[in-house]
């Protein structure tokens, strides 16, 4: 079986890509870092993860002129967007300050609408509303790491819910081949390597 | 009823290549290697790991990159590193060797508190943990630093409020007076920074046997627990922690 070649978006903040990386190395596929513009064309697949905030990746992206390329690419290109990598996808987010993001799917990016404290740190369960291959093979009792201070407000695409201290919010969704998770799949023990590993399948 | 489970956390000091557990920060003994030990906690069900380099800020220097990079392969559960993180590259080094988090303490402590506001803007709140060592004087708590061995200026829960307001996005609040001791934790303690606190808060420092750990969580819901000393000596293991919580609270 010929595994696709998945780029992984690095825009130099660091932030997790290193395990990104090595999480989707685990699944057997051919995983490589997507620096610049040129290094688009050489990957079937795009991977978005995020660490950071939401203004600090789009300002990065625009810098670097790397903005308009990347919005091309997921437009045919399989991308499964992860955590700050999922919110950015949005129209806008509200972080700091009101930043439109790569409008690749609708909704908004607001603080997280709950009564407990922020970050939502921890393992959580979800709720899926909607069949997805992302979800091959996972059931309600599998958990994911989640660690966030900002909820995607969507009810279109969303794939799947989780609660926080009596909150419901997005934690997943698809439009046609675009994905994203608000968890961690790379630090979501074997649950989350399903997860990658479904998306390597896609 | 709540709706989140206390996270299971290990903490592993560690000195020039071995897990140490220090007894009031003092009297080191080892207990492991890093790498054999974080795989070990990680197979046996910890929702996360904490490594510090309890040495690096006392030496000045940094961690051993490689070292982490090393400990960090086929971990798939959050790894929060801290020990020595003087600035913005430092974390940048963290993450880009398999840190999730990285955990600030003598530098934002002593000299520079803007390395929380700095590293919060590039990195995130959700990955910026500041590392609390508190030691009881009369009524009140002071933050140490480098292990419990030296003392600032600032009150526990003024400080508290303090990273919060800079950005910091979890606290793991350790007891010079306590760590190590296995005596149970410092409930005044945790009492006082938990009523004060917008972030998650991560317990540590005292417990000795599951009572300890069952009786605060009781007390508490803490978002977390950090375990040490109960764990490397094989008193408890993080199933049955986690069985007795469940059962005590459902």
């Amino acid at each position: 079986m010929n595994l696709p070649n998945i780029g992984v978006v690095n825009i130099g903040s660091s932030g997790n890509v290193f395990n990104v990386v090595r999480s989707i190395n685990s699944t057997g596929a051919k995983c490589g870092l997507i620096n610049q513009e040129d290094d688009l064309s050489k990957y079937d697949k795009i991977v978005f993860p995020g660490v950071g905030s939401f203004p600090y990746v789009m300002d990065t992206l625009r810098k670097n002129n790397f903005h308009d390329a990347l919005v091309n690419s997921m437009k045919s290109k399989p991308t499964l967007g992860i955590c700050l990598g999922l919110q950015v996808l949005c129209r806008v987010g509200y972080e700091f300050k009101e930043t439109p993001g790569l409008n690749i799917i609708r909704g908004e990016v607001r603080k997280l609408n709950c009564s407990g404290v922020v970050p939502n740190m921890g393992f959580r369960t979800i709720e899926m509303v909607k069949e997805s291959p992302l979800f091959k093979g996972i059931t309600k009792k599998d958990e994911f790491y989640f660690m966030h201070s900002y909820e995607l407000i969507n009810h279109t695409e969303s794939i799947a819910i989780s609660e926080y201290s009596h909150h419901h919010y997005v934690c997943a969704i698809q439009k046609d081949h675009v994905f994203g998770v608000q968890f961690h799949p790379e630090k979501s023990r074997e649950s989350g390597l399903r997860i990658l590993k479904n998306f390597v399948d896609f | 009823m709540n709706s989140f489970k206390t996270r299971i956390i290990v903490k592993l000091e560690v000195k020039s290549n071995h897990v140490v557990k220090p007894i009031y920060f003092e009297g080191l003994r080892r207990v492991g290697t890093p790498d054999e030990m974080l795989q070990k906690y990680f197979s046996d069900g910890a929702d996360e790991l904490i490594y510090i380099d309890i040495v690096a800020s006392l030496y000045q220097r940094g961690i051993d990159y490689e070292q982490i990079k090393k400990a960090s392969e086929s971990l798939y559960i959050p790894l929060t590193v801290g020990g020595g993180i003087r600035s913005v590259d430092d974390c940048s080094r963290l993450f880009d060797s398999g840190a999730d988090k990285v955990c600030i303490n003598t530098h934002a402590l002593q000299s520079d508190s803007m390395l929380i506001n700095n590293a919060v803007k590039i990195f995130g709140s959700q990955a910026v943990v500041i590392n609390i060592e508190a030691k009881s004087i009369e009524d009140t708590w002071t933050c140490y630093s480098d292990n419990g061995r030296i003392p600032s200026l600032k009150d526990v829960v003024e400080w508290v409020a303090e990273v919060e307001d800079r950005g910091a996005g979890e606290i793991i609040l350790q007891s010079v007076d306590r760590d190590g001791s296995r005596k149970g934790f410092d409930f005044n303690l945790i009492s006082k920074v938990m009523e004060r606190s917008q972030v998650p808060v991560i317990i540590s420092s005292g417990a000795g046997d599951i009572n300890h750990i069952v009786d605060v969580v009781k007390e508490f819901n803490p978002h977390g627990i950090a375990l040490s000393s109960v764990l490397h000596y094989n008193d408890l293991d993080i199933t049955l922690i986690k069985e007795s919580i469940h059962n005590e609270l459902t």
